[in-house]
């Protein structure tokens, strides 16, 4: 579907780099380290390089090459499982408001708006904190319960931003000729979103949803880091909200986890860009 | 009544398709309301080819769209081979809609651009369940074929990789796919060039002959319209002016916005310029259609009366019916 | 006759990927002082290229133009891209076939119409706003100050075409490039832009080069045609005398190939087969050959030479209508 040109340098180290992720989201467990909550006693705030800790240890003798694999299993999942979600709602609502209009219409793109006119942190942070009424904030919460809570408040978030993107597209589409000579040779409208919209609509989702990939894994540091996402350093959000305590002797601790959080948001970004901007030259041609 | 009247309906037995009294209304804004087809009827006769004609925003469009129930209008019947398109619940539309199919202006636009000829081409008979794959197959090399199109070298390529006349043909191709007794052609030859559109052109007279079609043709231009139709029918903001033969309709109008109408056409012939008195203005806006005659503000022969008074449709002379009270004799 | 422009073999190349693609070949045309020039010929033979590439608006290291094109004196081939700017507006101008896009969205009529005054003419900015309306009303825009505050999309396409036609003559050019300046419009508006185009080029005393694919608009609003097929000019005369006496077997074809309203109903049409040759791969001999009737071999061998009738009639065909084999 792209295949036409080559892609650039900076879009190579991107995919590389998301590829890497990918691998340690997916294989890091099968790789031979200990788990990352394995205490170095004798090795805290090791700086990186050393033998032993490429990376260093923190101040409470974790690993950090191990956090940071254990980290980002947990953020790539979220971010992710959120984004997926976010977008098959998200585009199921768009694109039906879009082939209905009228009424349903009017309702969905309000709520879009309304969605879209909270910024994305403090939408989350009420959700989560809404979510997350019945547990006691000094009771020790179960992991798995606090990422359900994470990963259905930043579904949420994405709803209207993929939302809007999938209305958008579906009205400039539906609005095409083929579409009325579809219904015409008596299609149904089940069988004409499926075949006409949604193949053209795609492109312009999937292009949207590496843009909203790095938005959440920002969302989820910033939960993490104001003290409502993941705690103890299980993923790269609680790893810079823990690193923050060991920032005067150990900054690597710090470092680290924000480097490749950035790197990863900047991969997102420059692939969603590189596929957008084909998709705009493609259009332009069809 | 409302309406330009019904003057012009024949009423025969042969009616392909009926139109009474259709009117079509967009919303605008608060509580305000366009009527883009008001109070219309008309009707074609089996073999026919209906040409309608008039400026972009008089609804022409709207009128196929509606005839099609895409979407349905907000009054009228609409009669094809015998039953009302507008009772009709939904599963029955679909299948009655698919003896009426459509061709549209923006050749491009009309395909899917994911698909291939291929694709398109199987997508009615698929939905249809017609015949087997082989049957199918063969279906479509013949189609194209007809279409003039070479099924080997087009099959499997996707619309934009062919020309806008190549792309209305597979249009043509695609909307005989079911075997339609009438096809409603908006605008098909607007988009294409001079030398494309003959080819075009010739290639609808072809099919409609072969296929025993019934067409309804939409177009601006009125020297399209002479060329391919059996009778003419002129739309102002929403209402009938005339309808006639087109060598009567051409050689004497009988409405004052047919004549202006035809004096502006550029004829390719220096010696044979018209330089009468042009139709000044534009089209005033269909929200507030002037009182009477919707063409009084722009008429020259306008009395008080046009103003008062809507004109019906009536006879002035065999097969010519004129919406007006001082019509050009 | 004084001749105010004259363009002289001129070809223009573009460098594509799939090799040079030869948009102009060899065009040779005199645009007389005071006359309206039409251009016809199906799309992509070349039409506005050529008018872009006299006017010296093509730009950029893929174009290639040679050849000679002297306007009033100038000789505009051997300028500077500035000394040929400073020509627009007072020497030469241009109106588009859709004016929404050659206009900008965002800004009101009178702000785009006082711009151009302002910095050509140094007017004051309610100098400029006064002519501009005044403007206006010589293009017949009825209630000219309310469409002075307009926006583009709030006009409709006749009322946007003349907007631009006013932004064109507000310089008073000698010579008014107008590429399908009615395509996009109805037949009855155009008609009256066509009307408004010949009272002002008699007022102002100016040249046109009209381009086209509608030969009934050429009919009636030129005085010379160029016929355009494959980039080449390949009739050239007098309207009057081209319609009358054709000898271009392509004109020909052309002409019979497009319904009229002069002719009954029901006429069919003869059809031009098969489509423009391939730009990037010229044909050796005549590109009309695979369609043309009177085609002979030694058509698709050598490619014909321009000749002209001693009425100053021009065609590029080896076996004219006509004339005996
Ligand atoms: N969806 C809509 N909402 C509001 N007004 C509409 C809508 N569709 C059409 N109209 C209006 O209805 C009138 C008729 O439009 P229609 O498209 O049928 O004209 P047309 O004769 O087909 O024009 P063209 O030749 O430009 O296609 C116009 O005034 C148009 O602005
Ligand atoms: S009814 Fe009156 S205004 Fe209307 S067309 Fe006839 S003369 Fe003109
Ligand atoms: S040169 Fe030959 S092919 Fe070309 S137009 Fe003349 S007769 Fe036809
Ligand atoms: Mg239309």
């Amino acid at each position: 579907m792209f295949n036409n040109s080559k892609f650039t340098k900076p879009t190579w180290l991107s995919i590389s780099w998301l590829g890497l992720m990918l691998f340690l989201a997916v294989f890091g467990s099968l790789l031979p380290f200990k788990s990352w909550k394995f205490v170095y006693e004798d090795d805290l705030g090791v700086v990186p390089f050393s033998p032993g800790h490429i990376l260093g240890t923190d101040n409470n003798g974790y690993d950090l090459l191990a956090s940071l694999i254990a980290g980002t299993r947990m953020s790539i999942f979220i971010a992710v499982t959120a984004v997926s979600l976010g977008g098959l709602i998200g585009s199921a609502l768009g694109i039906t408001a879009a082939f209905v209009r009228g009424k349903v219409d009017t309702v969905m793109s309000t709520l879009f708006n309304v969605g879209l006119a909270v910024p994305n942190l403090v939408l989350a942070l009420a959700l989560v904190s809404v979510l997350a009424t019945n547990v006691d904030i000094n009771q020790s919460v179960p992991t798995w319960r606090r990422v359900m809570v994470l990963i259905v408040s930043l579904t949420i978030v994405l709803i209207p931003i993929l939302g809007r993107i999938a209305r958008g597209a579906t009205l400039s589409w539906s609005g095409r000729d083929f579409v009325t000579a579809a219904r015409s040779m008596g299609m149904r409208d089940r069988q004409i979103i499926m075949k006409h919209i949604v193949p053209n609509v795609l492109p312009a989702l999937i292009a949207v949803a590496f843009l909203a990939v790095g938005v959440v894994i920002i969302a989820e540091a910033s939960l993490s880091i104001l003290g409502v996402g993941i705690p103890d350093g299980a993923s790269w959000g609680g790893m810079i909200a823990r690193g923050r305590n060991d920032l005067e002797y150990s900054p690597h601790v710090l470092y680290i986890p924000v480097i490749f959080l950035a790197i990863t948001v900047i991969s997102t970004n420059q692939i969603g860009e590189v596929l957008r901007s084909k998709l705009d030259s493609r259009e332009a041609k069809v | 009544m409302a309406g330009s009247g019904t003057a012009h309906m024949r009423n025969t037995v042969d009616s392909v398709l009926t139109v009474r009294d259709l009117t079509v209304e967009f919303r605008v804004g608060n509580n305000k309301t366009v009527k883009a087809v008001s109070g219309l009827s008309l009707d074609v006769v089996k073999g026919e080819t209906l040409a309608i004609v008039g400026e972009s925003g008089c609804g022409k469009t709207t009128l196929v769209r509606a005839i099609l129930q895409l979407p349905p209008p907000n009054s009228g019947e609409v009669i094809f081979d015998g039953t009302d398109l507008t009772l009709l619940p939904k599963e029955n539309l679909r299948s009655a809609r698919t003896s009426m199919q459509m061709i549209f202006q923006d050749p491009i636009s009309s395909l899917n651009p994911r698909m291939t000829v291929h694709q398109l081409l199987d997508e009615p008979l698929e939905i249809w369940d017609r015949g087997t794959r082989a049957e199918r197959d063969e279906r479509i090399n013949k189609l194209l074929f007809s279409v003039g199109l070479e099924p080997d070298l087009v099959l499997n390529r996707r619309s934009y990789e062919f020309s806008g006349g190549q792309c209305q043909r597979i249009s043509i191709a695609r909307a005989l796919a079911l075997d339609p007794r009438m096809l409603i052609c908006d605008e098909p030859v607007s988009a294409l060039d001079v030398s494309i559109q003959a080819q075009i052109l010739n290639l609808l007279l072809f099919m409609k002959e072969t296929h025993g079609l019934t067409m309804l043709f939409i177009s601006h231009d009125l020297a399209v319209v002479k060329a391919i139709s059996t009778r003419v029918m002129v739309m102002y903001l929403g209402k009938i002016c005339e309808v006639a033969p087109p060598d009567v309709l051409y050689s004497n109008p009988a409405h004052h916005y047919t004549r202006a109408l035809l004096n502006s056409v550029p004829i390719p012939d220096p010696t044979k310029q018209i330089r009468t008195e042009l139709l000044q203005g534009e089209p005033p806006s269909p929200m507030n259609p002037p009182s009477g005659c919707r063409f009084r503000t722009r008429c020259v022969g306008a009395s008080a009366l046009c103003a008062e008074q809507e004109p019906q449709l009536r006879e002035v002379s065999p097969g010519q019916f004129v919406a007006c009270h001082h019509p050009i004799v | 006759m004084s001749s105010l422009m004259s363009i002289k073999n001129m070809s223009v190349n573009f460098d594509t990927p799939g090799g040079s693609l030869e948009a102009v070949r060899g065009v040779d045309i005199e645009i007389p002082a005071g006359m309206s020039v039409g251009v016809v010929g199906e799309s992509g033979s070349g039409k506005t290229v050529m008018c872009r590439a006299a006017m010296g608006l093509l730009q950029g290291s893929t174009v290639n133009r040679t050849g000679t094109v002297i306007f009033d004196g100038h000789e505009l081939t051997a300028m500077s891209k500035e000394q040929v700017r400073e020509l627009f507006g007072s020497g030469m101008a241009m109106i588009f076939q859709d004016p929404l896009t050659a206009l900008n969205p965002v800004r009101r009529i009178g702000a785009q119409l006082s711009e151009g005054l302002r910095i050509r003419l140094g007017m004051s900015k309610s100098d400029a706003m006064a002519r501009s309306k005044e403007l206006l009303e010589l293009v017949r825009i009825p209630n000219a100050a309310a469409v002075l505050k307009s926006f583009p999309y709030q006009l409709s396409g006749g009322m946007r075409q003349r907007v631009m036609i006013a932004i064109a003559i507000a310089c008073n050019p000698k010579l008014l490039f107008a590429d399908e300046p009615t395509t996009a419009l109805d037949v009855t508006v155009q008609a009256q832009i066509l009307q408004l185009l010949r009272e002002l080029r008699e007022d102002l005393n100016m040249s046109m080069v009209l381009v086209t694919h509608d030969l009934g608009v050429v009919a009636g609003n030129t005085d010379y045609v160029a016929v355009m097929y494959a980039g080449e000019v390949v009739e050239y005369a007098p309207t009057k005398k081209l319609f009358a006496d054709m000898r271009m077997p392509y004109t020909e074809a052309l002409l019979d190939s497009i319904p009229r309203v002069d002719h009954k109903s029901g006429t069919r049409l003869s059809v031009i087969a098969g489509r423009l040759p391939d730009p990037t791969h010229r044909p050796a001999g005549c590109g009309f050959a695979p369609r043309c009737k009177y085609a002979q071999d030694k058509c698709t061998t050598d490619h014909p030479e321009l000749k002209t009738d001693p009425d100053g009639h021009v065609y590029r065909c080896w076996f004219p209508i006509g004339e005996a084999l």
